[in-house]
C-alpha cells in the first residue's frame, strides 16, 4: 500500500514532490499503520479515503485552479513581459482556433509544406552526412589520400594506385607527412568458421594505417611493426560486421585460428562498429607484410598519410612530387609519373559532391513552388478576412500587430508541416539509403540528427515567413482596406497581381525542373544505349577463388577451372562458359606496360594495358565482338601457346596504323632478356573495346586476353609479371534460359568438383550493366520525382488561383452572360488571362533553365546541357498542362445559367 | 456512505478554499484575510503551540474538532501548502534527532495575525449568536 501511494506521489508536479514527498509518504505510512490496527474495513475506508485525497491533490494541482492561479500570479508579478508574451501567446491561441475551423485549407497547407519540407530534410541529411560532416577520425581534416598522374599519357591526377616502394621513400624521407600507410582491396575466402566458408572483402593495410587514422580496435589489438616484416603468418582484425555475423559476437574471438585464401591467420582484433575504412563492405584487414629490400615496384596499393603538424597541403605535394622523381632514378617502373595529394575528405567524396547539391537545389526549387502555393492560399484567405483586417486597423492596430495576426498562422503551418516533413524525411532517408548505388561513399553513415534537426526547424520558419509575410506586405493603408473590403463585382488589377506573380513563378520553376529531369532522362536513355562491347543478355556470372594451399600451381588451377567450365556446360540450356582473371567493368584488373618487338625496352615509359587471363570460349560466353582475326580456343589454353587477342585500342597504341595480326609484343617486366624474360606473345586476334571503369570513360583502355595456362598462378612470383594469378577467375555461362535460374545448377555443378569452393559475387551480366549506369539512374529518379511534385503542386497552384478568380468574377461572368456574350468567348477570356502568366512563367523558366543548365552538364551523357529538343518538348508539355488547369475552372464558369451567377452574388 | 461523506467534505474543502482564493484573488497586500476555510484555521490553531510536522497537525485538527474534520494526507498537505503559498505557514528546519523524512511548518507573524483575527471574528459571532437566544449563555 505504500508502495502504491509512493508510486503515485511521482505523478506529482516535480517542484511539489521535491518539496513534500518525502513528507507525505512517512505522515501516510503512520496514517496506514493506524489504520490497519483499526480493524480491516476501517482500514480499506480510511485506504480509499487517502488515495482519493491524493489523487484529488494531483489532479487539481496538474489541471485544476491552482495551476490557472499560478499563471494568473506569474502573469501579473511580470507584468511588464506578461503583456508582451500575453499578446503573442493570444495572437497563437486565435490563429490555432482559425486554422482548427479550416480543416481543408490546414490540411492542404499542411500537407503541401511537409512534401516539400521533408524532401528537403531528406537530401540534406545525405548532403550532410556524406559531403560536409568531417570523416569519423580525429583530426580528419589533416588526412590525406595519396594520388598519382602519368602527364605523359594526359593524366594529371586521379591514380590511386602506388607501389610499395615508394611507400617505404615516404616514410623515411618525408618531412612533411607525420605518418603513412598503403593498402589494397581484394576478394578473399575466409575458412576455419562454423558452417560455409565466406567470400569476404579484405583490406591488406600496413601497421601504420592504426597510427594514420588514430583509430584502434574495440577488441584486441592493431598489427605491430613486426607482424608487418615477413617471417610468419600475417595476422588478421576483423570488422564488427563480420564478428557479429559469423562468429555470434564471440567474446573469445581473439587468439581463433582462421585461413584466408588457404593460408593460416589468427585474429588478433575487432574493430569498432562505426569504423569502415576503406569502405563498408570491408569485412576485415590483413597486415601487409614486406621489407625495404623485397618492395615491389608495381603500383598494387592505396596510400594514406597524416599532415605533421604546421605542415600544408601544398609543401607535402611539392614534397612528394620530388620524393617520386629521386625514385624513379632507381625505379624505372616509376618514371614519368608525378605524385600528390588531396584531402582524404575529398577522395572518399569524389564527384557525387556535385551530384547532392544538384539534388539539394533541385529539391530547394520544389520548396519554393510549394511556397508560392500556400501564399496563395493564404492570400485567398486574407481576402476573405480584408473586413476583419480593415476593423483591426481601425482601431489601432498597426502593421506591427498585424504582423502577428498573419505570422501567426503561418508558423503554426510551417512548424507542423515541418515535424510532418521530419517523419515522412525519416522514411525517405530510409530508402535514399536501400536504393542508393552501392558506391554512394559513407552511405553507412547517413541517418537523422542534431544538425538536421536544426535545418528543419531553420527551414520551417523561413517558409514561414516567406509566404506568411506576403498578405501582411500587400496591407494598404486603412482608407484603402476599408475600400478594398467593399463588395466589387470587378475584379482590379491590383487585386489579383500578387497571385499571378506567385503563380507565374511557380510555373518558372517547375520548368526549370522538369527541364532538368528531362535532359537527365535523355542522358539515361543515351548511356543505356552505349554499346558496350559485349552481349550482357542472358548471361551469369559468379567467381571462384581456389585455395593456394590446396591448388598450389597454375597447372593444377588451371585443370579445376577446366574441369569445372565442362561441368557447367553439361548443365541443360548452358550455350557457352568460359571464365576469366577479370569481367567487364570490373576494376580489379591487372595492368601493366608492354612492349611490342623490335623496340628496345630500355626501362621507358610504354602502353600500358589491362591483362585478363581467359579461358577457351571466353568471347563467345561475353558475346565480345571479334574484329579481325580470331577468338583464343581450348586448344590454345590446352597447348599453353602464346598467343593473346587485343582490343583495339591496344592495338592502336601498340602498332599505330599496321595491322596487328601476327605481331608480336610482351610484357614491360626485367628480365628484358631470357631465359626469365616474359615471353613473347602473338597478335591473333583484334576485339572490340569493352569499359572496364564506367560506360562514359571517354578514353578507351588498352586490353588484352591471354590464355590462362601462360599467365600467372600461385607458384609464378608475382615480379615476373607473366600475368595475372590463375587462382581466383570469373565466369560467365551464357544460357537461353534466364540467368537467375542457373544459379542452383551452377553451385551444384562447381560442388561436384569440389564442396568446399565458394561460389560467390552471383550476378548476371545485366546487373553488372545496370551497376555501371546506377548513379546516373540514381540521379534521374531523385531529380524526375522533384519535377513531378513541383509540376504537380505547380497544376495545383494555377488551378486554385483561376477557380479563385473564376469564383470571384461570377458576377461579372453573370453580367457578361446576360448581356449575349457567348460561353466560350467567356471561357476564352479567363484562359487568356490565365495562359498570359503562364507564357511569362515559361519565358521566365526557360532564361533560368538555360542559364542554370551549365551547372548539370556534368550529370549528362550525350547530350547538350542546352539540348533544343528537350528544352522545346519540356515547354510545350508545361503550357499544355498550365492551360488545361486554367481551361478546367473557366469551363465551369462559362457554364453557370446568368441567373445563377448574379443570384451567387 | 461514510466514504461518500468524507469525499463530499474533501470536495467541499477543496470549493470553499478555493473559492476564497479567488475572491481575494492575488494582491501583494499582506493584510489580514478574511473567512478562512474550516481546515485551514483548525490547522493554524494547531500550529499555535509551535512548529508541528504534517502527521501531528492531522493529528492535533481530529482532536481539536472532536473527530468531525479528519482530513486525508493528500487533503491536508494540499492545504499546507495553501497556507504556504499564502504566507500563513512557512517551513522550519526538524529538530535534532527526528525523522529526515518529517517537514516541520510553523506559523508566521501573518498567519498568527490571520488566525487572530478569525478567532475575533467567530467570537463576535458567537457573542451576537448569544444575544439573540441563538447559542447558550456562558455560565
Amino acid at each position: 500500500m505504500v508502495r502504491l501511494y509512493r508510486w503515485l506521489i511521482r505523478l506529482s508536479p516535480a517542484a511539489l514532490r521535491r518539496e513534500y514527498g518525502a513528507a507525505i509518504e512517512e505522515t501516510f505510512a503512520r496514517r496506514w499503520n493506524d489504520a490497519r490496527a483499526s480493524g480491516f474495513w476501517t482500514s480499506v475506508r480510511i485506504c480509499a479515503r487517502e488515495l482519493a485525497g491524493l489523487i484529488g491533490w494531483l489532479l487539481s494541482e496538474r489541471w485544476g485552479a491552482p495551476a490557472r492561479l499560478r499563471w494568473q500570479r506569474q502573469q501579473i508579478q511580470s507584468r511588464g513581459k506578461a503583456g508582451h508574451m500575453d499578446a503573442v501567446g493570444r495572437e497563437i491561441r486565435h490563429a490555432t482556433r482559425r486554422l482548427v475551423r479550416s480543416p481543408a485549407f490546414t490540411l492542404a497547407a499542411v500537407l503541401t509544406l511537409a512534401l516539400a519540407i521533408g524532401a528537403n530534410t531528406a537530401i540534406f541529411t545525405v548532403v550532410y552526412r556524406v559531403v560536409l560532416n568531417p570523416l569519423p577520425y580525429p583530426a580528419s581534416d589533416r588526412l590525406i589520400a595519396l594520388d598519382y598522374g602519368l602527364p605523359t599519357r594526359n593524366i594529371n591526377a586521379g591514380v590511386k594506385y602506388m607501389s610499395s616502394q615508394f611507400y617505404y621513400q615516404l616514410a623515411d624521407r618525408a618531412r612533411t607527412l607525420e605518418s603513412v600507410a598503403v593498402y589494397n582491396i581484394w576478394g578473399a575466402t575466409l575458412t576455419g568458421l562454423e558452417g560455409n566458408p565466406e567470400r569476404i572483402q579484405i583490406s591488406r593495410a600496413t601497421p601504420s594505417l592504426a597510427s594514420v587514422l588514430r583509430v584502434q580496435p574495440a577488441l584486441g589489438r592493431w598489427f605491430t611493426d613486426q607482424e608487418g616484416v615477413p617471417g610468419s603468418p600475417p595476422p588478421v582484425v576483423l570488422s564488427h560486421g563480420l564478428w557479429i555475423r559469423r562468429f555470434g559476437r564471440d567474446p573469445a574471438i581473439l587468439g581463433r585460428s582462421l585461413s584466408v585464401d588457404g593460408l593460416p591467420t589468427t585474429v588478433v582484433g575487432v574493430m569498432p562498429a562505426a569504423f569502415t575504412f576503406p569502405d563498408a563492405r570491408t569485412d576485415a584487414w590483413i597486415a601487409a607484410q614486406s621489407t625495404r629490400a623485397t618492395a615491389s615496384s608495381l603500383f598494387t596499393f592505396m596510400g594514406v598519410a597524416r599532415l605533421r603538424d604546421g605542415t600544408t597541403l601544398a609543401s607535402a605535394r611539392a614534397e612528394m612530387a620530388q620524393l617520386i622523381t629521386d625514385l624513379s632514378r632507381v625505379s624505372p617502373n616509376h618514371r614519368g609519373w608525378i605524385a600528390t595529394a588531396l584531402p582524404l575528405q575529398d577522395a572518399v567524396v569524389g564527384q557525387i559532391a556535385r551530384t547532392l547539391w544538384i539534388l539539394l537545389a533541385a529539391v530547394g526549387l520544389v520548396l519554393l513552388v510549394a511556397c508560392a502555393n500556400v501564399a496563395n492560399l493564404f492570400l485567398v484567405r486574407s481576402d476573405a478576412r480584408r473586413r476583419e483586417v480593415a476593423v483591426r486597423q481601425a482601431l489601432g492596430a498597426g502593421r506591427r500587430a498585424l504582423a502577428g495576426y498573419f505570422l501567426a498562422e503561418s508558423v503554426l503551418l510551417s512548424i507542423a508541416g515541418g515535424v510532418t516533413g521530419l517523419g515522412l524525411s525519416w522514411g525517405a532517408v530510409r530508402l535514399l539509403v536501400a536504393f542508393a548505388p552501392v558506391n554512394l561513399p559513407r552511405l553507412q553513415e547517413v541517418r537523422l540528427d542534431a544538425s538536421v534537426l536544426a535545418f528543419t526547424l531553420a527551414l520551417s520558419l523561413l517558409t514561414a515567413i516567406a509566404f506568411g509575410a506576403i498578405p501582411w506586405l500587400r496591407l494598404a493603408p486603412l482608407p484603402a482596406s476599408l475600400h478594398e473590403s467593399g463588395r466589387s463585382n470587378t475584379a482590379s488589377r491590383g487585386r489579383y497581381r500578387a497571385r499571378h506573380l506567385l503563380m507565374g513563378g511557380q510555373v518558372a520553376l517547375a520548368l526549370v525542373l522538369v527541364v532538368f529531369s528531362g535532359l537527365m532522362l535523355r542522358s539515361f536513355q543515351k548511356l543505356r544505349a552505349v554499346d558496350p562491347g559485349f552481349d550482357a543478355r542472358s548471361a551469369l556470372t559468379f567467381s571462384i577463388a581456389l585455395p593456394d594451399r590446396d591448388y598450389a600451381s597454375r597447372r593444377s588451377a588451371v585443370a579445376t577451372h577446366r574441369a569445372i567450365l565442362d561441368r557447367l556446360s553439361a548443365i541443360p540450356g548452358v550455350t557457352a562458359a568460359s571464365a576469366s582473371t577479370c569481367l567487364p567493368l570490373s576494376t580489379y584488373c591487372l595492368e601493366h606496360m608492354v612492349v611490342p618487338e623490335g623496340v628496345v625496352d630500355d626501362g621507358m615509359l610504354r602502353p600500358r594495358a589491362l591483362f585478363y587471363a581467359v579461358a577457351g570460349g571466353y568471347f563467345e560466353a561475353t558475346g565480345i565482338r571479334l574484329l579481325r582475326g580470331r577468338f583464343i580456343d581450348r586448344g590454345d589454353v590446352e597447348r599453353g601457346a602464346p598467343v593473346a587477342v587485343v582490343n583495339t585500342a591496344l592495338a592502336d597504341a601498340l602498332f599505330p596504323n599496321q595491322d596487328p595480326l601476327g605481331k608480336r609484343f610482351r610484357s614491360s617486366m626485367p628480365p628484358t632478356s631470357p631465359p626469365n624474360a616474359p615471353p613473347w606473345l602473338e597478335i591473333v586476334g583484334v576485339v572490340s573495346n569493352t569499359p572496364v571503369f564506367s560506360l562514359t570513360e571517354r578514353t578507351p583502355v588498352a586490353q588484352l586476353y591471354m590464355p590462362m595456362s601462360i599467365a600467372g598462378g600461385p607458384d609464378i612470383p608475382v615480379g615476373t609479371m607473366l600475368g595475372p594469378s590463375v587462382s581466383k577467375m570469373s565466369y560467365a555461362v551464357r544460357a537461353a534460359t534466364p540467368p537467375a535460374t542457373l544459379a542452383a545448377a551452377v553451385r551444384t555443378g562447381v560442388g561436384e568438383i569440389d564442396p568446399n569452393l565458394p561460389v560467390s559475387d552471383v550476378r548476371s551480366l545485366e546487373d553488372i550493366l545496370d551497376r555501371a549506369a546506377a548513379q546516373m539512374a540514381f540521379t534521374m529518379t531523385l531529380i524526375i520525382i522533384a519535377a513531378s511534385v513541383a509540376l504537380m503542386l505547380g497544376v495545383i497552384g494555377i488551378y486554385g488561383v483561376m477557380s479563385y478568380v473564376v469564383s470571384q468574377r461570377t458576377g461579372e461572368i453573370g453580367v457578361r452572360l446576360a448581356l449575349g456574350a457567348d460561353p466560350g468567348q467567356v471561357a476564352g477570356m479567363i484562359v487568356r488571362q490565365g495562359g498570359l502568366v503562364a507564357i511569362a512563367g515559361v519565358i521566365v523558366g526557360l532564361g533560368l533553365a538555360y542559364a542554370g543548365s551549365r551547372f548539370i552538364a556534368s550529370l549528362l551523357y550525350g547530350v547538350s546541357a542546352r539540348d533544343p529538343v528537350v528544352f522545346a518538348a519540356t515547354t510545350v508539355l508545361l503550357l499544355t498542362v498550365a492551360l488545361m488547369a486554367c481551361w478546367l475552372p473557366a469551363r465551369r464558369g462559362a457554364r453557370l445559367s446568368p441567373l445563377e451567377a448574379l443570384r451567387a452574388e | 456512505m461514510l466514504i461518500r461523506r468524507h469525499a463530499i467534505n474533501e470536495a467541499s474543502y477543496r470549493t470553499y478554499f478555493f473559492s476564497a482564493l479567488l475572491m481575494n484573488r492575488v494582491t501583494d497586500d499582506a493584510s489580514p484575510r478574511p473567512a478562512l476555510t474550516d481546515l485551514a484555521f483548525h490547522i493554524l490553531i494547531a500550529l499555535g503551540s509551535g512548529p508541528a510536522h504534517g502527521y501531528a497537525i492531522g493529528k492535533d485538527v481530529e482532536e481539536q474538532s472532536g473527530g468531525r474534520l479528519d482530513p486525508s494526507t493528500g487533503t491536508l498537505y494540499q492545504a499546507l501548502h495553501r497556507l504556504k503559498e499564502e504566507g500563513l505557514i512557512a517551513s522550519v528546519e526538524p529538530p535534532e534527532r527526528s525523522d529526515e523524512r518529517r517537514k516541520y511548518f510553523q506559523l508566521t507573524e501573518r498567519g498568527r495575525r490571520v488566525a487572530e483575527a478569525e478567532a475575533r471574528r467567530l467570537h463576535t459571532l458567537v457573542r451576537t449568536a448569544r444575544k439573540r437566544k441563538l447559542y447558550p449563555q456562558q455560565a
